[in-house]
């Protein structure tokens, strides 16, 4: 049973967990506790079989696998599918996402105030999340995509720093204005193709295809929706395809898009920011694979180029703005938008090392990141601020800190032998191929998060050791628990890159036959 | 003599509903003073429930070829209209039992207009005669007046009362002349008759600018009463003096009605039967009318949400919503066609239950503080976090965000307009969307972003009934945004047999 419907297990246990910690009482914090760990550690151990049997069930074919399949909303022509199933681009993302929530559970032990609902949004967060990465019909998809807001306003709003009212609704505003283009887009897809399906299925014996097959053997014109699929000039499919990146390129988020996010960061509570930094991003990515691009081959065709200097400047800018932040946090915000650069540069490229590059990329940034903010939160529970000037020579203090912080800069600013090193030598190596320029541009990118990353480091650990935080306790047991899964990650996939690689390969080839060659 | 039984078994409901209306005011002379709030409220009820009852037992029976005594039609469309109606009037009559707003005297009349205010919505959702369509207006638009000058003593409700009817008689005047100038036309005041006389006319190729003239006026009369632009001036200052219960019917069940109505004169009179292949200069007009709604209906959105971004009282901001959320239905009238009118069915559902929501939410908060400031709901969240957490459903909703029915009525209004050309109009909603969950989410921001310290009031936790009306409405917002089928089914149905 549980194996039949192993994905919706996965989506839809964390939403057993909020309704139960709704019904608890609120005086009862160790229960609440509890239930969310045990909510967010079934789908964690269930994605865990998901990524162990993986070759075994998949064989390295490119199937989608553990599809499920129900009508959820049938009136008439309209037909709405409960259609999920992940192949090789979905299914380590779904793991990262159930491996965050569950440290997200620990990072956030110190909750108290109002924990009862802090703890429920972050479940739903969760089965939104996952529901987008496991959904294979693009109205599903769009539903899990919205649900993610809810929660994440308030949890920015509710538990975050001083600018916190400003930074929720920035943060709703712009993904909302993002997913409205998309929902148009949506819309006049469905008029032209009568079908939500993303994948093409058989119903009855009969092959159904889907928004992606069609897309690939040019049947989304547009032209039985306006005369000769072209609208103020503009091809139909170019307009769907800006409607979807740009609402995907907000999330990611891409230059210009992006000044949501260090303001996000900022005022979020640490387990948030791990999460927003580790997986919310990568849904931008995801849906630019997944749908974005796919849906509008000739369109990413003729605008790649283009795309590929967004990505270079993501990631140049990323870097150079994070270079001049004294705000730890912050400048950890800029090193992300940098780093989501790679990923775009890399789908450009549109080479088999480019594109591995890139969705490596999406994973391994997860972690990396994700142990960054860990060790921002570390250090502001202590010290209760995050001025980079203000500390200095920390790691006499608290040496176990200093070398975890250690191993997450070196995995953040790829260093070999560890895994940021694998995807953005992959990313750069492929569309060197395609962007001479634009990648060796890119190339400053690396030495600039080197840069910044050592200094911040120096400024942090190094020197004199300020006499106010002479009695900062190192790192607890709890906190390096958080840790240490991003760390192990980090290692493993540096070290043995075939275990991720192997199952994104087969993935990236099927992608890459979705567009003409 | 059977022929009349059998005519008058057709409007049962409508008997019901001025039977009770009638007994309620005679209720009201018998109860002890202090009581005729639940009393009379308490044969109100029934009265509705009653009705629901017949209206129920009509729904799914074949409806009479003939319109009842020549002029009511009884079909699902209306009976959909009417079922609505009567729920959103129960839940007004609830609102003011447990409202203190409307004390201290004149109970039995208060519930007596709003019964007849229903009976106005009643007959302005099933007809097609003109006359009739008048007469229900008035009805329904005089007892309105009372209804919104209620809180006697109240210097706001009297601006409000006097504002509705200054601008409802000249809405209504010009209403009236365009019906006037359609029966010379025509020689008919049935819009079935006169539907197929414009479609001769289009076909001598006269020129329009008679009926332009004709149909402007009436559509003048129209927009007033779903508050559409640029007829909405009254609707802020209306709602905002208005008794709350008050205000709630006319956001929910008098705007419902309106776009009953427009539905039916549009399609009855200005709709070629595009399978019979009406006159090429007729499927002109009828374009140009759409797009002339579609013009409006950007209008009304834009103007709606960009006031509502200013708005500091909680009322007049759902007032400046609801505008909004008329421009939004507009989309689908704008599309002159069956599917973009089902879509408006559609959203017009999911419009009674967050707005009834919203209303009660506000309802309650003022009862309970005297307050209807959105900066002084700070705390709220924390106070009362059942209330506030309907609230943001209801906030969502209103948005149109999944999982919830406002997203599902805003995805077949978007697809109505995109499938009729009105891609633009489509991307002027979205945008509008975005925009309106900056002032919606102002209430969620009060009620929880705030800390607890900072709560103006102390906790009053709502009764239980109220707090059961709340999660109702509340249910079935996120209910239809997740397992609408059935209500698609309903509302395509309807519309199927729209004539």
């Amino acid at each position: 049973m549980i194996a039949n419907h192993l994905l919706t297990w996965i989506t839809f246990i964390p939403l057993l967990g909020m309704l139960a910690i709704l019904l608890a009482p609120a005086t009862q914090k160790a229960l609440i506790r509890g239930l969310a760990v045990v909510a967010t550690a079934i789908p964690l151990g269930l994605s865990l079989y998901l990524w162990l049997t993986w070759g075994a069930v998949n064989g390295g074919s490119a199937q989608l696998q553990y599809v499920e399949r129900v009508p959820w909303i049938q009136a008439g022509n309209f037909l709405v599918q409960y259609f999920v199933g992940v192949d090789g681009l979905s299914m380590p993302l779904v793991a990262l996402t159930c491996l965050l929530m569950f440290i997200g559970v620990f990072a956030s032990w110190n909750i108290e105030r109002g924990m009862k609902g802090y703890f429920a949004l972050l479940l739903l967060l969760e089965v939104g999340i996952n529901g987008t990465f496991v959904s294979l019909d693009i109205f599903l998809f769009y539903v899990f995509w919205e649900v993610m807001l809810l929660p994440m306003y308030f949890l920015i709003g509710i538990w975050g720093g001083p600018r916190k009212e400003y930074a929720a609704i920035k943060f709703f505003l712009y993904t909302l204005a993002g997913s409205v283009l998309m929902l148009v887009a949506i819309v006049a897809l469905y008029l032209i193709t009568g079908t939500f399906a993303i994948a093409s299925y058989t119903e009855g014996g009969q092959n159904m295809p889907g928004l992606l097959e069609l897309a690939r053997t040019k049947q989304i014109t547009g032209a039985n929706l306006v005369a000769g699929g072209v609208l103020m000039g503009v091809s139909f499919q170019d307009w769907m395809f800006w409607f979807f990146f740009i609402a995907f390129a907000i999330k990611v988020p891409i230059f210009p898009f992006h000044t949501w996010l260090p303001d996000a960061h900022v005022e979020a509570p640490t387990p948030i920011s791990v999460i927003l930094a580790g997986i919310l991003l990568k849904l931008g990515g995801y849906g630019m694979f997944r749908i974005g691009f796919p849906i509008a081959p000739e369109s990413f065709e003729k605008f790649r180029t283009l795309l590929a200097v967004l990505g270079t400047i993501n990631i140049v800018y990323g870097a150079y703005v994070a270079m001049g932040q004294t705000d730890f946090k912050k400048l950890v915000a800029y090193s992300s938008v940098s780093h989501m650069g790679y990923v775009l540069l890399g789908a450009a490229a549109m080479t088999d090392w480019g594109v591995k590059g890139a969705v490596l990329q999406m994973f391994n940034h997860g972690t990396s990141s994700a142990m960054l903010f860990l060790i921002v939160g570390v250090i502001y529970d202590r010290a209760h601020h995050r001025e980079l000037n203000g500390f200095g020579g920390l790691v006499t203090q608290m040496p176990y800190y200093g070398g975890l912080t250690t191993l997450g800069f070196f995995a953040a600013l790829g260093l070999p032998g560890l895994a940021g090193f694998i995807s953005e030598a992959l990313t750069l190596l492929g569309s060197f191929k395609t962007y001479p320029t634009l990648t060796v541009i890119s190339c400053l990118g690396v030495v600039m998060t080197a840069a910044f990353l050592l200094f911040a480091f120096q400024r942090v650990f190094q020197g004199p050791l300020n006499p106010k935080y002479a009695k900062l306790p190192d790192i607890s047991g709890r906190e390096v628990f958080c840790q240490a899964p991003f760390a192990f990650l980090c290692v493993l996939f540096g070290v043995l890159p075939t275990l991720i690689l192997d199952i994104l390969n087969p993935a990236v080839k099927q992608f890459l036959l979705l567009f003409p060659a | 003599m059977n022929l009349l039984r059998e005519e008058l078994s057709w409007i049962t409901p409508e008997l019901c509903l001025t039977l009770f209306a009638c007994v309620a005011l005679l209720v009201d002379l018998f109860v002890q003073k202090g009581r005729e709030s639940v009393m009379v409220g308490f044969f109100s009820l029934m009265g509705l429930l009653a009705t629901a009852f017949f209206l129920y037992r009509q729904y799914g029976v074949t409806p009479p070829a003939q319109p009842v005594f020549g002029c009511m039609v009884v079909d699902p469309f209306s009976t959909l209209f009417k079922l609505f109606a009567v729920g959103a009037l129960a839940f007004v009559v609830l609102f003011t039992m447990l409202s203190r707003q409307t004390r201290p005297d004149g109970y039995g009349e208060f519930y007596f207009i709003l019964l007849c205010a229903g009976l106005g919505a009643f007959f302005l959702a099933s007809t097609y005669n003109l006359l009739l369509m008048y007469l229900g207006l008035e009805l329904l638009s005089i007892a309105s007046y009372i209804l919104a000058g209620y809180a006697k003593g109240n210097r706001r409700s009297g601006e409000a009362a006097m504002k509705y009817v200054i601008f409802g008689a000249v809405a209504s005047g010009v209403m009236l002349y365009g019906f006037t100038l359609l029966y010379g036309m025509t020689g008919s005041i049935d819009l079935t008759v006169i539907g197929p006389k414009l479609r001769d006319q289009f076909a001598l190729d006269h020129g329009t600018i008679p009926i332009s003239v004709a149909t402007g006026l009436c559509l003048a009369g129209f927009a007033y009463k779903i508050s559409a632009a640029p007829f909405h001036f009254w609707t802020p200052d209306v709602y905002e003096g208005a008794p709350t219960p008050v205000t709630t019917f006319l956001a929910v069940a008098s705007k419902g009605a309106g776009f009953a109505a427009l539905l039916r004169f549009l399609q009855a009179g200005f709709i070629p039967d595009r399978t019979l292949g009406g006159p090429e200069a007729m499927m002109g007009y009828s374009d140009k009318l759409g797009t002339l709604v579609a013009v409006l209906a950007a209008l009304t959105m834009t103007l709606g949400n960009l006031a509502a971004l200013g708005q500091t009282n909680l009322k007049r901001m759902l007032a400046y919503s609801s505008i909004a959320h008329a421009g939004y239905v507009l989309m689908g009238v704008a599309t002159m066609n069956r599917e973009g009118f089902s879509s408006v069915l559609f959203y017009l559902v999911v419009y009674y239950f967050m707005n009834l929501g919203a209303f009660g939410v506000v309802m309650y908060y003022a009862n309970t503080t005297g307050d209807e400031q959105i900066d002084d709901l700070k705390g709220l969240g924390w106070r009362s976090p059942l209330v506030a957490i309907t609230m943001v459903a209801f906030l969502v909703a209103l948005v149109g965000l999944p999982p919830t029915a406002g997203f599902i009525g805003k995805w077949f209004l978007f697809t109505a307009a995109v499938k009729k050309g009105f891609l633009w109009l489509a991307v002027v909603a979205g945008i509008n969307s975005a925009i309106s969950l900056f002032y919606y989410f102002r209430v969620a921001r009060a009620m929880w972003l705030r800390p607890e310290e900072e709560a103006k009031y102390a906790t009053v936790h709502a009764s239980p009934a109220f707090a059961a009306l709340l999660l109702v409405l509340a249910v079935g917002t996120v209910w239809f945004g997740v397992g609408f089928d059935s209500l698609l089914r309903y509302c395509d149905y309807s519309q199927n047999l729209l004539r």
